[in-house]
């Protein structure tokens, strides 16, 4: 075994145990750094996120990676937790397996959101955070950088992330910015105090919203919302005008009734100079009566509108999963091709070794035998021995090539060291 | 180099102009991180082709540059097609090489069936042909650029009424921006046609009161449909601006630039197919004249 994971995600791990395994970047750099002084020569990186904690340990030989329960121990111990509750709800893998794993995490693949990108930069900083302390090494890091590579691939090559998955963010990137070119000449009314409030006015602000009016039924109200939006306060009684003078309008209240009817809507219509208006109701009642999203130039969107086209998304995101597993399984065959063949190495340099030894030797008795040589001649007949033991090793080390995309090519190796001879 | 250039056919330009068109037509059904490049690739070489193409022609005319139908034909595609790789480079997610590059295309094959056969000139009404072509030209350009973004306005505004995300590979502009092009190509075609029109109509006056050149009659088929293509602008830009400040003021420059390239269309079927005597030098003038009285 060269590599060994333990880990859990939100699937395996019930919150509150999550939160009291979670790592902040101070206990994850301690933890690592105790895990150098406990298993010397071993590689590992510790990846912790609000959904997922995992460790993940290398070494070759002499240094192979501890075995699975001692990881858990570990993690247990690091994070004063009994080793007999995490046991049974961490996972555990080993070789390809953790490769599979590692480059379907950094993808997005096993994330929460499917497709969610922050996923990439935790990975990064789990990897830099184990250069720092020393833990990584020529396993790890070439497992990592693999990951993000296969990370890139996936983003680039498949449409996995990249439709939006929450209300807000389809409310203003596909909708809000179908309609409107820019938001800085736009002024933007808050009708209530719901939660989604702050986060679509983010994503305006983002878009370059600066003219923002909160109106709520209490005037008091209004002020400390305008406050905390970072808006300025409106009157209610103002909602007709208000209205008119509104480009896009967030409407949360938490009203029973729709707050802006046909009739009072008509009345803000007429001042409105045929200018398109976006409306984004997620208020649940309505807080817009329906009718007004078929007057021309209303752009309305309810709750449900926009929570279907999140569905719309997050069902085309899922049918992306074949194409970015499929660039996963290439990645994981790769990799572990190369790693295989990196086992060989011992092997092919005493073969290497060997061959030059022999050369040499045959070239000394040769040049003291036809001392008439000149220098000339004798680089010559040099780069022909070199030739022609570099053309006597390319099938046999072509061989081993190919051998290690399948596996660890253990037969071909004692095949080679039996029949030239090589000693350990 | 001057072989290379002298080389350069109708055909090199409008076959990459194709590749760039399909590359744009496989957006939506699959991604790809190469065809970008390709597209960029395909589209640049096409419009320097085109550039050089026209280029050549220009240096090697005897009289006035680019004076023939089909130098005018491809000049006004050469603008669009320069619009569109500036689309193209400046917002590469949008798409508009779709709905340009037909336009584009339609107007090389329009080139290809129109007479190479420079208009007839005459050092005194040299000005006023050059002015009344560059009217029309700039006209025909405005007419195409409004209708592509009309049809996109149209699209992009059935797509935000069916509550619909935006579908893979067909992005396009915002309809704020979308209808202040429509609405600024529907004022810039009428201006200029009407001008077009205009000098068109001084350069005849001039050519019959000094007997220099054939004249063309009012009622000449190319001149009747002319100005009702102006008229017909005109109307849809004053009808744009009455719109300008009702709600439905967008959809309803969004159809009349359609309506308006429709009228575009059937007057340059009516110059390629038809048979007049604007444009074409005495000799033949007087044959049509003994066919079509």
């Amino acid at each position: 075994m060269t590599l060994a994971f333990v880990g859990g995600t939100h699937r395996t791990v019930p919150l509150a145990l999550r939160e009291r395994l979670a790592f902040s970047a101070e206990q994850a750099a301690e933890a690592l750094c105790r895990f150098r002084d406990r298993f010397p020569g071993r590689e590992v990186v510790l990846l912790s996120t609000c959904n997922r904690v995992e460790l993940y340990a290398a070494g070759e030989e002499a240094a192979v990676p501890p075995p699975a329960e001692q990881l858990v121990s570990f993690l247990a111990e690091c994070r004063g937790i009994d080793a007999a509750v995490l046991a049974p709800v961490l996972a555990r893998e080993s070789d390809e397996a953790v490769v599979r794993h590692l480059f379907s995490v950094a993808s997005g693949l096993d994330s929460m959101v499917l497709g969610e990108p922050q996923i990439v930069s935790q990975v990064k900083q789990a990897w830099a955070l184990a250069q720092r302390t020393e833990t990584a090494g020529p396993l790890t890091g070439g497992m990592f950088q693999a990951a993000l590579r296969t990370a890139k691939r996936v983003a680039s090559e498949t449409a996995l992330g990249r439709e939006r998955l929450s209300i807000p963010s389809v409310a203003v990137a596909d909708f809000a910015r179908g309609v409107f070119e820019r938001f800085d000449d736009k002024r933007v009314l808050v009708i209530g105090a719901g939660k989604m409030a702050h986060e679509t006015l983010r994503y305006l602000r983002e878009a370059g919203a600066h003219d923002i009016v909160v109106v709520n039924r209490t005037a008091d109200r209004a002020h400390r919302l305008a406050a905390r939006l970072g808006g300025r306060p409106g009157r209610f009684d103002d909602l007709v005008a208000e209205l008119a003078a509104a480009d896009l309008v967030v409407s949360t209240t938490g009203a029973s009734e729709p707050v802006v009817p046909a009739d009072l809507f008509a009345r803000a219509e007429s001042g409105r100079e045929g200018r398109p208006l976006v409306v984004l109701d997620l208020a649940v009642p309505r807080d817009f009566d329906p009718a007004i999203g078929a007057r021309p130039g209303v752009w309305l969107y309810s709750i449900d509108d926009l929570g279907a086209a999140c569905e719309a998304n997050r069902r085309s995101r899922h049918r992306e999963m074949p194409g970015a597993l499929a660039i996963v399984d290439e990645e994981t065959r790769r990799f572990m091709g190369d790693l295989h063949h990196r086992s060989t190495a011992p092997v092919i340099e005493r073969l290497r070794a060997g061959w030059t030894e022999t050369g040499e030797a045959e070239l000394d008795r040769l040049f003291r035998r036809v001392p008439s040589l000149d220098d000339a001649a004798r680089a010559e007949i040099r780069q022909a021995f070199e030739r022609y033991a570099a053309k006597m090793l390319h099938s046999p080390l072509a061989s081993l090539r190919n051998e290690s995309r399948s596996g660890p090519p253990h037969g071909l190796l004692d095949a080679l060291k039996r029949l030239f001879d090589l000693k350990e | 180099m001057t072989e290379f250039i002298s080389g350069i056919s109708v055909v090199c330009f409008a076959a990459s102009y194709f590749v760039a068109l399909g590359c744009e037509a496989s957006r939506p059904l699959f991604r790809s991180g190469l065809r970008g490049a390709i597209l960029v690739g395909f589209a640049t070489a096409g419009f320097l082709a085109h550039t050089l193409f026209l280029a050549w022609r220009a240096a090697n005319e005897p009289n006035v540059p680019l004076s023939s139908a089909f130098d005018w034909y491809l000049l006004a595609a050469w603008l669009l097609a320069g619009g569109y790789l500036w689309l193209l480079v400046a917002n590469p997610r949008t798409q508009v090489g779709l709905f340009l590059l037909p336009v584009v295309l339609g107007l090389v094959g329009a080139a290809q069936l129109s007479s190479r056969a420079p208009f007839p000139q005459s050092p005194a009404t040299q000005v006023w042909g050059v002015i009344h072509g560059s009217f029309n030209l700039a006209a025909s350009v405005a007419v195409a650029g409004g209708a592509v973004a009309g049809l996109m306005w149209l699209i992009q505004a059935t797509r935000l009424t069916r509550k619909r995300t935006p579908a893979q590979g067909l992005r396009l502009p915002s309809l704020e921006l979308l209808a202040a092009t429509t609405g600024r190509a529907a004022w810039i075609a009428a201006w200029t046609a009407a001008a077009g029109f205009v000098s068109g109509l001084v350069l005849n006056a001039v050519n019959r009161q000094r007997g220099l050149l054939e004249t063309v009659p009012w009622n000449d088929p190319v001149v009747l449909r002319m100005g009702m293509l102006v008229a017909w602008l005109i109307a849809a830009a004053i009808a744009t601006r009455a719109f300008a400040r009702r709600p439905e003021a967008a959809r309803v420059a969004a159809w009349l630039s359609l309506a308006s390239f429709v009228v575009l269309t059937a007057s340059i079927l009516w110059g390629v197919l038809g048979t007049t005597r604007h444009g074409v030098p005495p000799t033949q003038a007087s044959a049509i004249r003994e066919v079509v009285p």
